[in-house]
């Protein structure tokens, strides 16, 4: 293994940080080792979260902060879902809490609260005790604050991606999930694909033998997206691109493959580098598409098209996980997972499940085979249980009324759940040991160990028993 | 306490060590040799198994330095690798090393699943190794071979895309197959058995990839009969076939490319040859064959046939087995 760099976890990631983090590095290496590649002590009585069920709450009601596109949407869905209720919604601007209410009480669910007007409205809601998960979608900028404060407030809390970008952050959410005996997940859909959960459990009845590489990533061309004046508010998507060199949203393929390779349940990241291509994509685009007057001129864009991450884990796993939003490209997450008899590989076209297999000793001729059968013998119970409804309730191919009828159905049953805040600071890391690493040449970087010494563990995760929804009332 | 073995690769310290002698069961009588022995498990996955493995000391002399390892199928989830145990172990005496393993969700189907325990020591029966292992068959076999069809091998000339025998999109003429008289629901005679080519329409699954499928048999004879083709080169395994008594018996069996390779080769029997075959654009390859051919292995005398795991091997494609008088 390759000798690594030691890092402090407090680098951070901002506008400044690229150049920030090299002179830290030059400056500090030798103490910095330490502190890279050990955890913070945990205080006096805080415990682990891991295997800790969830509290069981008949009814559970939910808060929402963010009312954008992404949180708005999910609202809706939120409400539908057997047993949750939607108690309050929040965001800076109120006309989005009252148009969102609004909109709730016309489909006949109860009206919830509104909260709004300021930068700090979302704490007045978190002050309530009628609130027992929060579910928060604003601008990335936001996830750690919002995310801290509710469990600081005593709320289970579901972020979408990130749950923070710097390393620190990071640590605080796992302090503070464990010392306040609350949950914290990232929203990471994509865990509950069909697709990556029939992979899963593929991978657990050693299909593909001995699992020894997985690719994932968000390769997603949103240039139209992040120049549309009104799709992300303020624009606050685009002006991530202007501030660092990082892979921001690698989380998507990232957090299957780790799920398939059991890391934090027996195996675990340990080292990361990345490299970064020139970035050309947004400033071509903007050339071409945008008017003279767009908001956008003006703006120098840094992070690279495509950054990859090389991640080792400590069994001599490889992991890539790729990041490219700013080039002109059909979507993939790649999702590919490889072993000792075989592999896996998504977004590879063909067939129902846009997927093709290979592997021994059912496959022969070194052709690939079409993965529908397979899929079929494998598919979660989740997708057997809920998947029609799925595909008439939640977006991205159902993902997302997955990933939230399986949260209520845990918090209604009391369940551990299927990942944790280790889990999610894991699979979110790579957003800010990238920037380490891009800053060092693309050297590698120690990645923490958040579970404080119980990743290596057999524990249950997402290939999860068959369990029931509570019925309601 | 129990380490993982990923705990000990990083650390390069111990792994899972547990004190031997805090272990120990009541003494018993030796009788020479070392023993493991793995319980029986639960495989109602998926679910986290606690697996104890049991060492006992049946050497005259005290054993030292032992540790253990646990492994199931290739693939499955056991944490931590390797146990060490502290202290010695007396002569008769025994020790228990744990081991926790994920179960994943039963297959459809039956298998065989095989779990080994080994124990490396020092002393006892100065044999240095001792192995034990518990081989559970999970599930029921599949009704026939019609359940474990996975493969298109026969298309018709007018639409041959759900063909993909080859992996490569080509598949058996339906037409040209009738040619030489296999048709579906036809029977086929072959090294003294009467079997049914597949009814099913062209374009349906109607064979196997073997990959080790346990299918459901019934009746006794000389020979169990295959009937199909390779894909590749080296279409060729061992086939296990399961008596009502319990016991088992082995044979290997091969089939020759179905067009390439020397229609003898394995020990096969050509049945059919059909004239070309479907191309994922339409017929083609016009005056080449493509083989349809017959292997068996034997059967124990006088016992009856339950179930037969065809071999692992995806190359060996099979459309119809039957036994042999």
């Amino acid at each position: 293994m390759p000798e690594t760099p030691g890092v402090s976890r407090r680098a951070v990631l901002g506008g400044t940080l690229a150049t920030g983090a090299v002179a830290a590095l030059g400056a500090s290496a030798g103490t910095a080792r330490a502190a890279g590649t050990s955890a913070p002590g945990r205080a006096p009585g805080q415990q682990t979260m891991v295997n800790v069920p969830f509290d069981v709450y008949p009814t559970v009601r939910i808060g929402v902060i963010g009312l954008g596109n992404r949180g708005s949407g999910m609202t809706d869905s939120w409400a539908a879902v057997p047993g949750a209720v939607v108690r309050a919604v929040c965001d800076i601007r109120p006309d989005r809490a009252k148009n969102k209410a609004d909109a709730l009480e016309r489909a006949g669910r109860p009206r919830p609260l509104e909260f709004g007007g300021s930068r700090e409205s979302y704490q007045e809601m978190l002050r309530r005790d009628d609130i027992d998960l929060v579910y928060i979608a604003s601008p990335w900028e936001f996830h750690f604050e919002h995310g801290h404060t509710a469990l600081l407030s005593g709320k289970h809390v579901l972020v979408e991606l990130p749950i923070a970008t710097e390393l620190s952050q990071l640590w605080d959410l796992v302090d503070a999930s464990e010392r306040n005996r609350r949950h914290l997940m990232l929203s990471e859909n994509c865990s509950y694909g069909r697709n990556e959960l029939a992979m899963l459990k593929m991978a657990h009845d050693g299909v593909f033998g001995e699992i020894t590489n997985g690719h994932g990533g968000y390769l997603h061309d949103l240039r139209a997206l992040l120049f549309d004046v009104n799709y992300y508010t303020d624009s606050w998507r685009r002006l991530w691109h202007t501030r660092s060199t990082a892979s921001f949203y690698p989380m998507h393929g990232l957090a299957p493959i780790a799920a398939a390779m059991d890391i934090n349940r027996g195996d675990r990241m340990v080292t990361l580098s990345a490299t970064a291509s020139a970035p050309k994509g947004l400033a071509d685009y903007r050339a071409r598409f945008m008017p003279d007057d767009h908001p956008s001129w003006g703006e120098t864009y840094i992070n690279g098209d495509r950054i990859t991450c090389m991640i080792e884990t400590a069994d001599g796993r490889l992991i890539r996980a790729e990041h490219d939003v700013s080039s002109a490209r059909p979507y993939s997450r790649i999702n590919s997972l490889a072993g000792s008899r075989g592999l896996f590989e998504d977004y590879a076209g063909g067939g129902a499940t846009g997927a093709r297999v290979y592997v021994e000793p059912l496959h022969s001729g070194d052709a690939f085979q079409d993965f529908t059968q397979l899929r079929d013998e494998y598919d979660h119970w989740l997708w057997k249980k809920i998947g029609d409804d799925a595909e008439h309730n939640g977006g991205h191919g159902g993902m997302d009324w997955v990933l939230q009828w399986r949260i209520i159905q845990l918090m209604r049953t009391g369940q551990v759940p299927d990942f944790d805040v280790y889990d999610s600071a894991a699979w979110c890391s790579p957003v800010p040991l990238s920037v380490m690493s891009l800053a060092d040449k693309g050297r590698p970087v120690q990645m923490p160990d958040f579970t404080r010494g119980r990743w290596s563990g057999v524990r249950l995760g997402l290939d999860s028993r068959e369990s029931e929804m509570p019925p309601v009332g | 306490m129990s380490l993982s073995r990923r705990s000990f690769t990083l650390a390069g310290a111990a792994a899972a060590v547990l004190p031997a002698q805090s272990l120990l069961a009541a003494p018993a009588r030796a009788d020479g040799t070392v023993t493991v022995s793995v319980p029986e498990i639960d495989l109602a996955g998926p679910r986290v198994a606690t697996v104890p493995i049991t060492v006992r000391n049946g050497g005259a002399r005290q054993l030292r330095d032992l540790s253990v390892t646990f492994t199931g199928p290739v693939g499955w989830v056991v944490e931590p690798e390797l146990v060490r145990l502290k202290g010695s172990l007396a002569a008769g005496a025994t020790a228990t090393a744990s081991f926790e393993l994920l179960v994943p969700e039963p297959r459809p189907g039956l298998r065989l699943i095989t779990f080994t325990a080994t124990a490396s020591y020092a002393g006892g029966d100065g044999a240095g190794q001792a192995t034990g292992s518990r081989t559970v068959r999970l599930g029921d076999p599949l009704p026939d071979l019609a359940a474990a069809y996975n493969n298109v091998g026969v298309t018709d000339e007018s639409n041959p895309a759900p063909g993909n025998y080859d992996g490569d999109g080509n598949s058996f003429s339906a037409q040209k197959l009738a040619d030489v008289g296999i048709v579906p629901g036809g029977p086929v005679l072959a090294l003294g058995a009467r079997l049914i080519w597949p009814d099913v329409a062209p374009g349906s699954r109607n064979n196997v990839a073997c990959g080790s499928q346990a299918i459901a048999l019934s009746g006794s004879g000389s020979r169990l009969v295959f009937l199909g083709s390779g894909v590749g080169n080296s279409a060729v395994g061992t086939a296990e076939v399961f008596y009502t008594d319990g016991s088992s018996s082995r044979g290997t069996f091969g089939f020759p490319n179905w067009s390439f390779q020397n229609v003898t080769d394995f020990g096969a029997t050509q049945i059919a040859a059909a004239n070309g075959r479907n191309l994922p654009g339409g017929y083609g390859n016009e005056g080449i064959a493509y083989s349809v051919f017959a292997h068996s292995v034997p059967l124990t005398a006088g016992k009856t046939a339950e179930v037969v795991v065809l071999p692992g091997n995806g190359g060996i494609h099979v459309f119809a087995l039957a036994i042999a008088p």
